[in-house]
């Protein structure tokens, strides 16, 4: 038993950072979604993305991939989440392990080399066929109109392509990041799917949506404890009072909770562990209570400026509503999570 | 990044499992009294005879030295079999022990440290005042120098055990006249010395395992003082670097432990609605959050021993763990009073009902003793995020 990360997974936490302060920080993303282009993300630091083989980190070595783990791929989330990064990481990266273990590796590999898949997030649940095609009214997320969705169910994940689904209009998302579309499917067959029973896409989505959570809560510990230790009220910081100061220790110990649990639930799926759902539905849950706390947290401790448009605290405040509403519900989850046997 | 166990832990957990399962006690432990003491001592003097006296200490004092992964898994098998995490071998083996052994003269230590492992004596911790609680530096039980002897007046409280003890660890005021950390001294004092007077103090569950301690011109050998006159605040501290964070392992486990028989509870109980408990939306959603934040305290009380594996000084992890702990053990206890309902009125009736009301009541201390949870958020906002005080 051993979490601390290893130096290849140093460097992947090293390398990452250093690639989302150079070519998607928070400045570019403001001036792309300004200008109206969404996803806000440059097509050439998406391309440069792929080249360094983000897409294929966690895809095992005979579909082409890297080989790693879950946990090396969520330490890169948590650097995308941190780092407000825009477009469809997540669904791009769970599309291509659908196509290749659907058996579908030239589309696999196209994936792989940075073309998006867009994240169906249904209406209620019956909206997902049992195979997974869409068969109701959903929303998409960052996806292209000539490319393809992934949906994701407790039983399978699958790839439809949104020229299937009709009524699709675009509308305002309230991640200013996002793309968003509404649209209603038509039952057209998935273009691959793959059987949580083959494979736990769901499992692996629930950690790395974990993953960019615990980087938006580590994001607003240091944030709100920079601005308690720096601005002066009363001829004091702020941070001297217990009002101030022991919420920031509170997200100290959410964040800390949330890294660990979220590290528990990638070597559950890594290591096949017999409670492995339970573990990935834990690390979701706990990450959205962490991140949601650390985000209200210091949107106050930034008084005024907390409100505004201009500090970056409210496009995390809402890239987590969205990442708290990807693969479900957390009344669903803890529903879920009650039935399921006691954890090994 | 591994979760898994070695071979060599896992053969290692079973033989500490059947030695267990063949050894713990089976009879209730008593609730006080010298039957109390005798019952834990007993179980001390089983285990040291077994080569487990304790697993953390080193060799060299007759402990067992275990690597910090074999102690966690010593620490989950011991939880399993249900044996409180505190009782009154609690001070001698985790506190006054290892601070004897940082900073204690030899003949103190060959004389001391071999009793408290073979079960022979009790100790408790004389730190708390009336006036000197979360600011313990300001403690003002006076300790004046008479020849070869130290001669104590004043009045300690909260004193754990105090009424079964042998020896306590007392920290005492010999200069009032320098800064306050700096004229405190730490000394061994004999429990049945002339002068002392124990009055126990009923708690909030019915019991009584801590008291008043009043010092009337007590004589205690100044060859008992531990790390020099005026020293004391830094040996009280010393001890902090031997708290690895595995033996907190027990009140972890035990907590998840308690969520699960607490749902099992509430699918077997009924709501005034005659419906089972657990069809209550509201209480279901909590519990299943209670497994969940039991699951992430368990990776972080993981993440906090691998990291103490490779370090000398433990990690704020201690203060992280201990505040989530409180916080996450009295919304647990409260579910269980929830799930008896008016039931838990009735106290005396059924036997394990009083248990949950016990737990309930007792869990109220989490966030008390051993430093509060107020304290808890100052350290680490101050230590581990840089906040100014
Ligand atoms: C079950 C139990 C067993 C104990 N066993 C022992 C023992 O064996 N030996 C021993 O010496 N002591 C023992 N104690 C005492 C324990 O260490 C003290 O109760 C604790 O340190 C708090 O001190 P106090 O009770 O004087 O409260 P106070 O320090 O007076 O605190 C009262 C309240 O004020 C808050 N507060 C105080 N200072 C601050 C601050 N700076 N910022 C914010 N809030 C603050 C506290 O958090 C608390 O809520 C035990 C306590 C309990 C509950």
């Amino acid at each position: 038993m051993n979490l601390l990360p290893t130096p290849e997974q140093i460097e992947i936490t090293d390398s990452s950072a250093a690639f989302v302060a150079d070519k998607v920080s928070i400045e570019r993303t403001r001036e792309l979604f300004e200008q109206g282009v969404l996803p806000a993300i440059a097509d050439a630091a998406w391309a440069a993305a792929a080249e360094l083989g983000w897409f294929a980190l966690g895809l095992p070595e005979e579909c082409n991939g890297v080989g790693c783990g879950l946990a090396d791929e969520a330490l890169l989330f948590r650097q995308i989440g941190r780092g407000l990064v825009p477009g469809p990481f997540l669904s791009t990266v769970l599309g291509a392990r659908t196509a290749a273990f659907g058996g579908e590796q030239d589309l696999a590999d196209e994936i792989v080399s940075g073309r998006r898949v867009g994240l169906v997030i249904p209406d209620s649940l019956d909206a997902i066929g049992a195979d997974g095609s869409i068969v109701g009214a959903v929303q998409l997320v960052d996806a292209d109109l000539d490319g393809m969705v992934l949906t994701v169910t407790a039983d399978v994940a699958a790839l439809v392509e949104v020229a299937s689904l009709v009524d699709v209009n675009e509308v305002p998302c309230l991640d200013h990041t996002a793309r968003l579309y509404r649209a209603t499917g038509t039952g057209a067959a998935p273009v691959a799917s793959v059987a949580a029973s083959e494979d736990p896409i769901e499992l692996r989505g629930h950690v790395l949506v974990a993953a960019m959570l615990t980087g938006i809560t580590e994001w607003a510990r240091d944030t709100g404890a920079e601005h308690a230790a720096n601005r002066i009220q009363f001829d004091k910081p702020i941070g001297v009072n217990q009002a101030i100061k022991h919420p920031c220790a509170d997200m100290a110990v959410q964040a800390q909770l949330s890294y660990s649990q979220m590290l528990f639930g990638a070597l559950a799926v890594d290591e096949g562990r017999p409670d492995v759902v339970f573990q990935a539905l834990t690390a979701h849950v706990t990450a959205v209570a962490a991140a949601d706390f650390a985000t209200a947290t210091t949107l106050q401790i930034m008084g005024g400026m907390g409100f505004t448009h201009e500090h970056d605290v409210h496009l995390y405040v809402k890239r987590m509503e969205l990442l708290s509403h990807t693969f479900g519900a957390p009344g669903l989850w803890l529903a879920r999570l009650l039935e399921l046997p006691e954890p090994s | 990044m591994d979760l898994r166990f070695s071979p060599e832990d896992n053969a290692f957990r079973e033989e500490v499992r059947t030695w267990l399962a063949a050894n713990v006690p089976t009879d209730r432990r008593p609730k006080r009294g010298p039957e109390m003491r005798e019952y834990d001592l007993a179980w001390q003097r089983k285990l040291y005879d077994a080569g487990w006296g304790n697993v953390a200490w080193p060799i060299e004092y007759g402990g067992r030295d275990l690597p910090l992964i074999q102690q966690l898994v010593w620490f989950e098998e011991y939880a399993r079999t249900g044996m409180r995490p505190i009782d009154t071998r609690f001070v001698g083996l985790a506190h006054a022990g290892p601070t004897l052994m940082a900073r204690a003269t030899d003949e103190q230590k060959s004389f001391h440290l071999p009793k408290i492992l073979k079960g022979e004596v009790v100790w408790c911790q004389g730190f708390s005042e009336p006036e000197a609680g979360s600011d313990l530096a300001s403690l003002r039980t006076k300790a004046v120098v008479d020849g070869d002897q130290l001669v104590v007046t004043g009045q300690k409280i909260w004193t754990s055990f105090a009424d079964n003890a042998d020896y306590q660890e007392l920290l005492v005021r010999t200069n009032p006249d320098v800064p306050k950390h700096k004229g405190i001294t730490w000394v061994i004092c004999d429990m049945a010395l002339p002068g002392i007077e124990i009055r126990p103090i009923r708690t909030i569950e019915g019991g009584a395992d801590f008291s008043e301690v009043f010092y009337d011109e007590v004589r205690i050998p100044i060859e008992n003082v531990v790390g020099g006159i005026d020293n004391g605040w830094s040996v009280a501290m010393s001890t902090l670097a031997f708290e690895r964070g595995t033996a907190f392992t027990i009140s972890q486990v035990q907590l998840a432990a308690s969520v699960e028989e607490l749902i099992e509870l509430a699918r077997s109980r009924r709501s005034l609605n005659g419906r089972p408990v657990i069809e209550d939306d509201s209480l279901a959603q909590r519990l299943a959050r209670a497994r969940a934040d039991c699951a992430a305290l368990r990776a972080l009380t993981y993440l906090g021993i691998s990291k103490n594996v490779d370090s000398d000084q433990p990690g704020p992890e201690g203060s992280m763990m201990k505040l989530h702990y409180a916080d996450l053990a009295k919304r647990v206890y409260k579910l269980g009073i929830e799930i008896l309902g008016s039931r838990s009125l009735a106290i005396p009736h059924v036997e394990d009902d009083t248990e949950w009301i016990d737990k309930h009541l007792i869990a109220y201390s989490t966030s008390i003793g051993g430093g509060t949870s107020e304290i808890q958020r100052n350290i680490i906002g101050e230590r581990v995020l840089g906040l100014p005080r």
